[in-house]
């Protein structure tokens, strides 16, 4: 291994906005400038195909393809991942959900940073170097003491984007909570959405089983908007993607679901926009929400759990909301099952990146004979540490004698939560049979509702997670297995594929030195049943609003 | 024979290169590096086949004439001879055990997973899609229709297809593979308990008999790997058209206990995989590869004990190198064993022609697969409905087929195999056209009993008298059909007339040349024997006792054995002389008009009536 730390390499296609605050963030790994209306006169003969009008700005997570048009030839901004590998990598084909996006009026504005190929609770195992988020206190602009706050991870440069303003929409990725956790500490929304609703081709994967494309904006409304207003992204299948739900498999699933733009319902529906068909008033009255009793950890801060007793006795006392403790039995092995079969997955997806045909390969070491070095010493130099620990990880835990203890093992463990899950919510998973389930591992303060259980919910309420954001300096000197407890709310909900949100919601005011969130609010989580997204997004909107009052300031 | 330009010649004496394409190819698929031209110095080819599945190639060359050298010197020094491979199938005292791994390329229009053509010499780089190459964001995407050249194949070697099967991903690093893993069916293969029953007619050892059955473990699906073309100086030539061609991997269970059965085991899958037209191309081509596992104990330890450690050989290209490799491996563990040593679970390697498999890697340099279910891939349901309708559509099985052949057209079995196997199964087609053809024209009917004096005639030269036109079958130009360079009507024509005896075996031949030559147009056989006047005109009786007259004028020492014969001094009858005397005749007269028949009738009748009493009475 080489003597040298993480690799900072340094690229930066152009210098970060021209607000000299957001030099510090470190958030975008390129940019694409706006286009001049100079620009826009001197269009090409041959008219490019009819761009829709412009809606809104779009930062795109940068292990998310994109090609760069020949206008815009000037910017083109590669695919690096952070990884030192991929620096000068320019895909040759666009991301579907980019597409997409595209398509209903986005403008791209760049590509954001984040931990190298998606690995990582902080944005701080980048190439490019750590994403912090806005400090607190602006008018504290002194360079030297400023407090470096983590964004969060991994998407934390798309969450950074949608706090500064500088996207409307950004584009993040969910493996574990990469999405929902920057959401959190950026005090912006993060969906996470069921497995297979949008599409992966031209996302780079850490771990397909449990990968998705996750939005991230200011509120909920746009999301929503985006996701389930006509023409909404929840309908489309995409043929290059394995696991993207087919048209029928979609519709099936949607039946009997709230939210779901039906051929009937469509034009009615024009007029209203997404809120109003969705839901509408009252909608929380009678709605039960599941306190997952196993999610009340020792780590967790005091101040969290203040406020999600909070946000549980408001929406309860003053919106008719029934609040329901409910237990998930198998909620204290699901991170250790996600910590095998995530890195499992990434040893396998990078593979791929031996200095054959991406990065530097090593010509010292040229043989790959019986003992020779050729894929280690190139492979070595080019991944960073926390990617490097992932495929040992990965590696030892696929090997033949670690098979069965681990990876199995972790699969076992990867079924009972999503039993857990199912046992808890009145709505059945689509995706599976209906099973009878052993009441003997409850927790005993569960009250039963009649001889066949608990009560059943409609929505799991908790924390995004257990802290506030932290400081950059904290995180630098935290081991590992510390940065990975933060995904420890988060993770369930990736391993059943289910779809969950994190929406901001007010903190007391910390003690001298401890920072909140950029905005002062942590992440409150819900978590839905499978393809229950329209109804997850609709009661997020609510439960925001009554949160916080209004939609969010930002 | 193929002509060469003297280009290629050129690349071949100077820089030792071969041409990509032909029979050369095939069996010199590979040369690596460059030497310097001198007329003494031997060209220095290796054996090694463009590999699939396995590590790099040992790097040391050793040139194939001083191998053989060696080889006759060691030979020599111990005072043996090599010992034909037939006497050689078994050890006293010892038991062989050989399980065998076939990779065959599936005969498909896309690779497994991706759209994009699968190919055989196209522009190299010219078929490859994303995911081929593993762009990253790309995704693989299952092609349905690889399933039915696989689901035939699983059923042509009589395996249970498996409702549902899932393919996983098995790690390695080479350059010819991409993504740093194949994709590949491992814990759960789409078939399974499948067996082959091998006759005395394939080829197998005499000691097993009329017959064995050999069971198949499972077939799965996988991904071919990018080919590799060595060039001069440490450079190699990435081809990614093959990578992720659809392969099928049979494996059978250690049930073959002798070298020639392995080889024919392998043959015949290759005629199953051909009959059912689910593979692309056969062993020479280098559509088919093999690998052998061997192990062996002693006969004491057969009924109590497990098996021995066995080593694996891979990448064997020939059905040939099968059996000398096995035989190889087998006498090496025996010595090793009765040296008080113990064999090593091992990878090896076999160049052609050699006598010892090779270390390639031990258990230590093994590499560790790390199988993963694939988590892009979902699971692969084979419906009932479609095996029902593969298996119903399969046609005539080879064993079935030659069986046919020998029941009913008195084929011998070997003819009946060699029929089936020659042309990758186009020349039993053109039989079938000839025998359509003679029979329209002698006017016989199918359903009438059946005389197989005409189909035996056919089938004789669409063997015998075909392969005597040339050398290389690719000059007959036989296509999947079975038409080629001679049409099948023009060879019904010839064999008419030669069955009528209208014409004579050697107006019959020469026939056959000149229609091969295209000296006759298609269709203008008898017009030709017209023009010609080739007809067969027989000589009379007379003119036959004529040249035996003058045949037998100064044989009198050959008569008179024919005298000892009659006077019972002899105990047979001299048929040996007779037919001397029959050569004779047919050389003395007009041969277009003579039948050796009538010459032998008419001959012995006079020797009994005319030659003898004379002798006897001078």
């Amino acid at each position: 291994m080489s003597a040298r730390g993480r690799p900072r390499l340094r690229l930066r296609h152009v210098r970060p906005s021209t607000q000299q605050q957001h030099r510090l963030l470190n958030h975008f790994v390129s940019r694409v400038p706006e286009p001049t209306e100079e620009q826009q006169q001197q269009q090409p003969q041959p008219p490019p195909p009819p761009t829709p009008p412009f809606r809104f700005t779009l930062a795109v997570k940068d292990n998310i393809s994109t090609t760069t048009s020949p206008a815009a030839a000037a910017a083109a901004h590669p695919t690096t991942c952070a990884s030192p590998f991929l620096t000068t990598y320019h895909a040759p084909f666009e991301a579907t959900i980019v597409t997409q996006l595209r398509a209903r009026g986005a403008r791209l504005v760049g590509k954001t940073n984040l931990d190298e190929f998606g690995m990582g609770s902080h944005s701080t195992h980048s190439a490019l170097g750590a994403v912090a988020q806005e400090p607190q206190d602006p008018s504290n602009n002194d360079e030297k003491n400023i407090l470096q706050v983590s964004a969060g991870g991994s998407s934390g440069g798309s969450a950074v984007a949608v706090a500064t303003g500088e996207a409307d929409v950004a584009l993040g990725t969910d493996t574990g909570g990469s999405v929902r956790l920057p959401a959190a500490y950026c005090g912006v929304v993060g969906y996470k959405p069921s497995y297979g609703m949008l599409s992966r081709f031209g996302v780079v994967p850490y771990a397909n089983s449990l990968d998705t494309v996750g939005l991230l904006a200011p509120g909920v409304g746009r999301i929503g908007e985006l996701v389930f207003e006509d023409g909404g992204l929840w309908a489309e299948h995409d043929p290059r993607d394995p696991t993207s739900l087919s048209v029928a498999a979609r519709r099936r699933c949607a039946q009997g679901r709230v939210g779901y733009a039906t051929a009937a319902s469509a034009a009615g529906a024009a007029a209203g926009g997404w809120e109003g068909r969705a839901v509408g008033e009252g909608l929380l009255r009678g709605l039960r929400l599941g306190i997952p009793l196993e999610y009340n950890i020792e780590e967790l801060d005091p101040r969290i759990r203040d406020a999600w007793a909070q946000a549980a006795k408001k929406l309860q006392e003053e919106f008719g909301a029934r609040v329901v403790p409910v237990s998930l039995p198998s909620t204290r092995h699901a991170l250790a099952a996600y910590y095998v079969i995530a890195p499992a997955e990434a040893s396998s997806n990078l593979a791929k990146y031996d200095g054959v045909r991406y990065g530097v390969r090593d010509t010292e070491a040229a043989s790959d004979a019986a003992g020779g070095v050729l894929y280690a010493a190139s492979r070595g130099k080019g991944f960073g540490d926390e990617v490097k620990r992932r495929i040992l990880l990965g590696s030892y835990t696929l090997s033949s004698e670690a098979m069965d203890n681990y990876f199995i093992k972790a699969q076992r463990v990867r079924r009972l939560v999503r039993r857990d899950f199912n046992r808890v919510f009145a709505l059945d998973n689509p995706l599976h049979e209906r099973e009878t389930f052993d009441l003997t591992d409850l927790d005993e303060s569960i009250a039963m509702e009649d001889k066949w259980g608990p009560e059943e919910v409609d929505f799991l309420l908790c924390p995004t997670a257990p802290t506030l954001a932290p400081r950059l300096e904290d995180v630098m000197n935290q081991t590992p297995v510390d940065a990975y407890m933060n995904d420890v709310f988060t993770v369930p909900a990736s391993l059943a594929g289910l779809p969950a949100i994190s929406i901001p919601m007010p903190v007391a005011s910390g003690i001298a030195g401890e920072v909140a969130g950029g905005s002062g609010t942590a992440g409150l989580q819900l978590i839905g049943q499978y393809w229950d997204d329209a109804r997850l997004l609709a009661v997020a909107d609510a439960v925001s609003k009554t949160l916080l009052g209004t939609i969010p300031a930002r | 024979m193929k002509r060469f330009s003297p280009a290629e010649l050129s690349r071949y004496l100077l820089t030792g290169q071969l041409s990509r394409r032909g029979c050369l190819h095939a069996r010199l698929p590979r040369i690596p590096g460059r030497a310097p031209f001198r007329p003494t110095q031997a060209r220095t080819f290796s054996a090694q086949v463009d590999t699939a599945t396995s590590l790099p190639p040992n790097s040391t060359v050793v040139p194939l004439r001083k191998q053989l050298k060696d080889q006759a010197k060691a030979l020599k020094a111990t005072g043996k001879k090599k010992k034909k491979n037939a006497d050689n199938q078994t050890v006293p005292g010892w038991e062989l055990t050989v399980g065998i791994e076939i990779h065959a390329q599936l005969n498909t229009a896309r690779k497994l997973f991706s759209p994009a053509a699968t190919s055989f010499n196209d522009r190299p780089n010219s078929h490859v899609a994303l995911f081929d190459v593993a762009m990253p964001g790309s995704q693989p995407l299952f092609q349905p229709e690889t399933l039915i050249p696989a689901v035939r194949a699983a059923l042509a070697l009589n395996c249970a297809i498996q409702p549902v099967s899932r393919f996983d991903r098995k790690h390695y690093f080479h350059w010819d593979q991409p993504s740093g893993y194949q994709i590949t069916q491992y814990y759960h293969p789409f078939a399974r308990d499948g067996r082959i029953a091998l006759h005395a007619r394939d080829g197998i050892a005499s000691e097993d008999g009329d017959g064995v059955e050999i069971g198949i473990k499972q077939v799965q699906m996988e991904q071919d790997t990018a080919k590799t073309t060595a060039q001069p100086g440490e450079v190699h030539w990435l081809d990614f058209n093959r990578v992720g061609l659809p392969l099928v991997e049979i494996i059978t269970l250690p049930q073959i206990r002798h070298p020639a059965t392995a080889a024919a085991f392998v043959r015949k899958v290759q005629m199953l995989l051909n009959s059912v037209d689910a593979c692309v191309s056969g062993m020479e081509a280098g559509g088919l590869r093999a690998d052998v596992n061997v192990s062996v104990r002693r006969t004491e330890d057969v009924a109590s004990g497990p098996l021995g450690t066995r080593t694996e050989i891979k990448n064997l290209s020939s059905f040939k190198a099968v059996e000398d490799a096995i035989i190889a491996e087998r006498d090496r563990q025996i010595a090793v064993l009765e040296a008080g040593g113990v064999v090593e679970g091992e990878t090896r390697g076999w160049s052609l022609g050699s006598t010892e498999t090779r270390r390639l890697r031990g258990k230590e340099g093994e590499v560790d697969y790390r199988y993963m279910p694939d988590p892009d891939l979902g699971p692969v349901v084979i419906g009932e409905d479609l095996v029902g309708h593969l298996a119903s559509s399969m046609g005539v099985l080879p064993d079935a087929e030659i069986d046919e052949l020998v029941g009913t057209y008195g084929l011998s079995s070997k003819d009946a195999l060699s029929l089936m196997l020659l042309d990758d199964g186009a020349r039993v087609q053109y039989f079938y056209n000839v025998l359509e053809a003679l029979e329209e024209r002698l006017g016989l009917a199918r359903e009438a009993e059946y005389d197989q004096r005409h189909a035996l005639l056919a089938a004789n030269w669409c063997l015998h008298e075909l392969g005597k036109l040339t050398d290389l079958a690719s000059d007959l130009g036989m296509t999947p059909d079975g038409e080629c360079q001679v049409p099948s009507a023009d060879l019904a024509a010839i064999l008419s007339h030669l069955h009528r005896s209208e014409i004579t075996a050697k107006v019959a031949k020469d026939l056959l040349w000149s229609v091969f030559r295209g000296e006759i147009t298609a269709g203008g056989v008898t017009q030709t024997i017209d023009a010609a006047n080739l007809w067969f005109k027989e000589l009379s009786e007379q003119e036959y006792a004529e040249l035996a007259d003058q045949v037998v004028e100064g044989e009198d020492k050959v008569m008179g054995e024919f005298l000892r014969f009659k006077r019972g001094k002899a105990k047979a009858y001299p048929q040996g002389k007779l037919m001397f005397l029959v050569g004779k005749m047919m050389r003395a007269g007009p041969e277009q008009q003579m039948d050796p028949a009538s010459a032998e009738r008419v001959l012995r009748a006079r020797i009994e009536s005319v030659y003898l009493p004379a002798l006897e009475a001078s």
